[in-house]
């Protein structure tokens, strides 16, 4: 078929848009700056690890690869803790209050960062928590608590009102219904929700750039640090730290495209 | 419900309850701190009304911005939504199952990367004498290429970045939309022999149009997230072509002045401006 | 230049036995007593130090942490850290903070805690002259000078054009060199914003042509000599290479270090620079004068200073001096000579050695040493200069870019934002 061989063509050129650039960063995280500055890029090279080594044995960045870990997987925490029951009793109760609530945390999501950094930052100055890992604990809650909610609604929705009826007939409470039926059977999908949050709180730039100076900059801050060095600026090691610091949130691609699948899945029924 | 239930309190009353103190303590000082002289260097401070208002009414600078923050909502929604539909209804078209769920991971990829990983990425690929992308040009023309930092192409580079993130994601989103349709329309268009395109454009995408409705609107929410690119990228350069309303209140605060009075009335703005037309928008669109 | 080379090997064995013998024991009680943090600018030469984190680890008791940031970062994140919470203990400073910082008692002045045994008078009196605000010395340099005119002597042969003396000859010089069909612009320059970039290079023109910042307290650049100087630059980037619009040091001496570029008018530092293969690819092909009358040399110096915040305690000062003295050490600008990291050498024991003369031969001592005449102080010394030339950054690029082109308007534009400056 014509079209089909057509269609394809332009398919595999969109894929490549998506693998070369990020195949071309990982190869020149193995070059030297000589073969990485070259008029005509260079394919064929003498791989080396002093990049990688380099990136992997700064003080600083290790200091900033616990900073983000810490920060992301507390907030991560916090949102679940807070989030999740939140999400399960607007999906359970759904009215006017509960709506507005719901429309609420998105809104949080219309917040322009800066509006949110820049004063941020002077209250965490005042209160001395300003360059805190509490302090940007604090600040990606806000993320993670809304995201963690937005996301955990719909997938409560869908676990089985029988299901709950039943275990309720045999005696288990509201909460028990919560903590044994519920989050168990929406297991998955909430795992998926968990992952989009560490992501974005993972990933983020701006109140990390402004909430830090020193002590708790997270790897963000460090890799944009490291591309704007200036002098000579060491593009291998560049690339090395780039390649470091995406390696995380890929990890969880099987997991969100899982959680993309059941998500639409549902809509079919 | 027999038995009053508490659960609904207990669950919502301390989260929403943080949520506000979270969201509304910051808003409410960039509010107070937008009236005063406040700056980084000296934390005493002054009332000076709206004076950081009007100055702002005459500043070039906050005008520029105010339009290219606009051009930037424009461009990446609506390239985005393109690519995605376009790239969706390919895949729904062309693709066997198992080239599907391929495509689809591979498509994931972008959107996962962290902002400031995908922005050097490709600034380091426009680059004028070493970038892979520039590389064709160069061969055949035997010139530099330097997209970024010429005003005419540099905000539609980054933009590009940022499509590249969102779309391909989206395009995936849509597959899936489409695979959730019902398939007798589909059948018996084909019956009649439409063309592929004809099927889509008269009768899938407007089943579809509710969601895709809601993903332009998640993706304009999202594109006020334009800061990490350009910040990366151009800084807001060359000139000010690049310069959004954050990035700007951003070198008011810190990099050139530490002006965080200034800044926070920029803030405020931005804040005002988007809540309103947000609210009103998703309000209506969901009703 | 082969010669050259072989001789290098040879003189620097020499060079490093002389060393190891001068090395004094100190007999330092170790002061510190928690790790230091610096921030600096990134610099081939304090990699180098950075890798005899032992000695000073040995030397204090302490280990030390540098975050390198680029010029503009490094300039708006210190300042932001010291005037907040200040976290670090040693401040990169250079000449057009330094009034900031000093005058905000941000910093303290080098010389009150300035170990002894590391001789503070041996560095260059005009890098000390540089460092000295309000009648005291606040930081001890890690590099600076003034400036250079590097040249291509294949290029300049080829179009018979002899070396520029003046800016009349260095502009029809630069348009005859100008050659980009075949990947050879007439001059490289710096482009991108910043009160330390594009404003930096654009300064020598404009005090060149008599002009002044600031007469009697009000703005006056304003003026035939804004105007004609921005002229002169706008015209020039018509020869400049790609990315060096938005670009700075690195873009536009890595043009040429990469051989696109007939000329340039650059920071002492490239000089050397040049002159090493590892980064030129011109090495054996360059020369080097002073700037064109009437340019003046941009006059510079960077180095580092004590923090207030961070050291609140006399004995965390005398720590964070002891790693100051120790990175800038005599022994420690011998093992940046040796690696062959010229940019980064302060001390006239070294200037003066023996094994400079031989590494370098003698023409560009000899440069260096005469655009010491032709260098001058180019920039507003006022703690508010930062914001000044950052706003004319902008607009400069604006102008270099082609976002506006209306010269008078873009110079109103500064003086309308210098009054409201100097006004609060």
């Amino acid at each position: 078929m014509k079209s089909n061989f057509f269609g394809q063509t332009i398919l595999w050129l969109f894929a490549l848009i998506v693998i070369v650039p990020l195949g071309w960063t990982l190869l020149n995280a193995f070059k030297v700056n000589a073969d990485l500055l070259t008029p005509v890029p260079k394919l064929f090279f003498s791989p080396t690890l002093e990049n990688m080594a380099y990136v992997l044995g700064r003080d600083s960045v290790f200091a900033a690869l616990i900073n983000s870990l810490i920060v992301c997987l507390s907030a991560v925490a916090i949102g679940l803790a807070l989030g999740l029951p939140g999400a399960y009793a607007i999906a359970r109760h759904p009215n006017r209050i509960t709506k507005e609530i719901q429309f609420f945390v998105l809104s949080l999501r219309f917040l322009p960062p800066v509006a949110v950094a820049i004063p941020l930052m002077v209250i965490w100055l005042n209160l001395g928590i300003y360059d805190t890992r509490i302090g940007m604990i604090i600040a990606y809650s806000l993320i993670t608590i809304s995201i963690t909610m937005w996301l955990g609604i719909p997938s409560f929705v869908s676990v089985p009102r029988e299901v709950e009826e039943a275990a309720r007939i045999d005696g288990y409470g509201p909460y028990a219904v919560f903590f044994w039926v519920a989050l168990p059977v929406a297991g998955k999908s909430l795992l998926g929700a968990l992952a989009f949050s560490f992501i974005l709180v993972w990933n983020e730039f701006l109140l990390a750039l402004m909430l830090t100076t020193a002590d708790a900059k997270t790897l963000p801050i460090i890799a944009s640090e490291m591309s704007q060095m200036g002098m000579n600026v060491p593009w291998g090691v560049l690339n090395a730290a780039v390649v470091l610091l995406s390696l995380p949130p890929l990890m969880l691609l099987g997991l969100l495209s899982g959680f993309l699948n059941r998500a639409f899945a549902q809509k079919t029924r | 419900m027999r038995i009053r239930n508490t659960l609904p309190y207990t669950f919502l009353v301390p989260t929403v309850l943080l949520l506000i103190v979270l969201a509304f303590t910051p808003l409410i000082y960039a509010v107070m701190v937008s009236f005063t002289d406040r700056t980084l260097f000296e934390p005493t401070s002054s009332w000076v009304g709206f004076e950081n208002y009007s100055k702002l009414l005459g500043d070039r600078r906050f005008v520029s911005s105010a339009w290219v923050s606009l051009k930037w909502e424009v461009v990446t929604v609506s390239a985005t939504m393109l690519l995605a539909v376009g790239l969706g209804v390919l895949m729904f078209e062309t693709a066997s199952r198992r080239q599907r769920a391929f495509f689809s991971l591979v498509f994931l990829v972008p959107v996962l990367l962290p902002r400031v990983c995908a922005a050097f990425v490709w600034k380091f690929a426009f680059h004028p004498l070493y970038g892979i992308i520039t590389f064709p040009y160069r061969a055949i023309t035997g010139r530099p290429l330097d997209v970024l930092s010429d005003p005419n192409s540099a905000l539609l580079a980054v933009a590009f970045v940022d499509v590249w993130q969102w779309g391909f994601f989206f395009a995936v989103i849509v597959l899936k939309l489409l695979e959730s349709l019902p398939p007798q329309p589909i059948e018996a268009a084909r019956l009649d022999n439409a063309k592929p395109w004809e099927i889509h454009f008269y009768i899938t995408l407007p089943m579809l149009k509710a969601p895709l409705v809601s993903l332009a609107l998640v993706k304009a929410i999202e594109s006020l997230r334009s800061f990490d690119l350009i910040y990366v990228m151009t800084r807001g350069g060359p000139g000010i072509a690049t310069e959004t309303l954050d990035m700007y209140a951003f070198s008011q605060g810190f990099i050139e002045s530490g002006n965080i009075a200034y800044a926070s009335a920029i803030a405020v703005i931005m804040l005002i401006a988007t809540i309103v037309i947000f609210t009103v928008i998703w309000k209506r669109v969901n009703r | 230049m082969t010669v050259v080379k072989s001789r290098l090997v040879a003189t620097t064995a020499v060079f490093a036995f002389a060393l190891t013998g001068a090395t004094v024991a100190f007999a330092a009680d170790k002061v510190c007593t928690e790790d230091l943090r610096i921030l600096s600018q990134p610099w081939d030469g304090l990699t180098t130090t950075e890798k005899f984190a032992d000695e000073f680890k040995e030397l204090s008791g302490v280990g030390f942490q540098i975050d390198y940031l680029n010029e503009n970062d490094r300039r708006a994140k210190s300042r932001a850290d010291a005037s907040t919470i200040g976290r670090y203990n040693v401040y990169y400073i250079d000449e057009a903070n330094l009034a900031q910082f000093a005058a905000a008692d941000w910093i303290v002045p080098i010389t009150d805690y300035y170990p002894a045994e590391y001789d503070f008078e041996d560095f260059d009196p005009g890098r000390r002259t540089t460092a000295t605000f309000d009648g005291k010395v606040w930081f001890a340099p890690i590099t600076g000078g003034g400036d250079l005119m590097v040249y291509r002597t294949d290029l300049l042969e080829a179009a018979d054009v002899k070396p520029p003396e003046t800016l009349e000859e260095l502009m029809v010089a630069v348009e005859k060199l100008h050659d980009p069909d075949n990947g050879v612009y007439g001059i490289s320059l710096r482009g991108g914003r910043g009160s330390g970039a594009n404003v930096w290079r654009w300064m020598p023109y404009f005090k060149g042509m008599g002009g002044e910042w600031f007469v009697d307290g009000k703005p006056a650049f304003n003026n035939e000599a804004g105007i004609k100087a921005t002229e002169t630059y706008l015209k020039l980037f018509e020869y400049s290479p790609p990315g060096t619009q938005t670009g700075s040091w690195d873009e536009s001496t890595g043009a040429f270090n990469s051989g696109q570029v007939a000329l340039i008018i650059e920071s002492a530092p490239l000089g050397a620079m040049t002159l090493d293969p590892d980064v030129s690819s011109v090495s054996d092909k360059v020369a080097f004068g002073i700037p064109p009358k009437p340019l003046t040399g941009g006059g510079y110096a960077h180095g580092f200073a004590v923090g207030v915040k961070a050291n609140k305690t006399e004995e965390a000062k005398k720590c964070a001096a002891l790693w100051i003295g120790w990175a800038t050490s005599k022994e420690n600008e011998e093992r940046r000579f040796e690696v062959g990291q010229p940019g980064e050498l302060n001390r006239t024991s070294i200037f003066k050695s023996k094994a400079f003369a031989e590494k370098f031969g003698t023409e560009l001592p000899a440069a260096l040493e005469a655009t010491a005449a032709v260098t001058a102080v180019n920039f507003w010394q006022n703690p508010k200069w930062p914001e000044l030339g950052d706003r004319w950054g902008i607009i400069l690029e604006e102008l270099i870019t082609g976002q506006r082109d209306d010269i008078p308007a873009a110079l109103q534009e500064l003086e309308d934002f210098a009054n409201t400056l100097t006004a609060g």
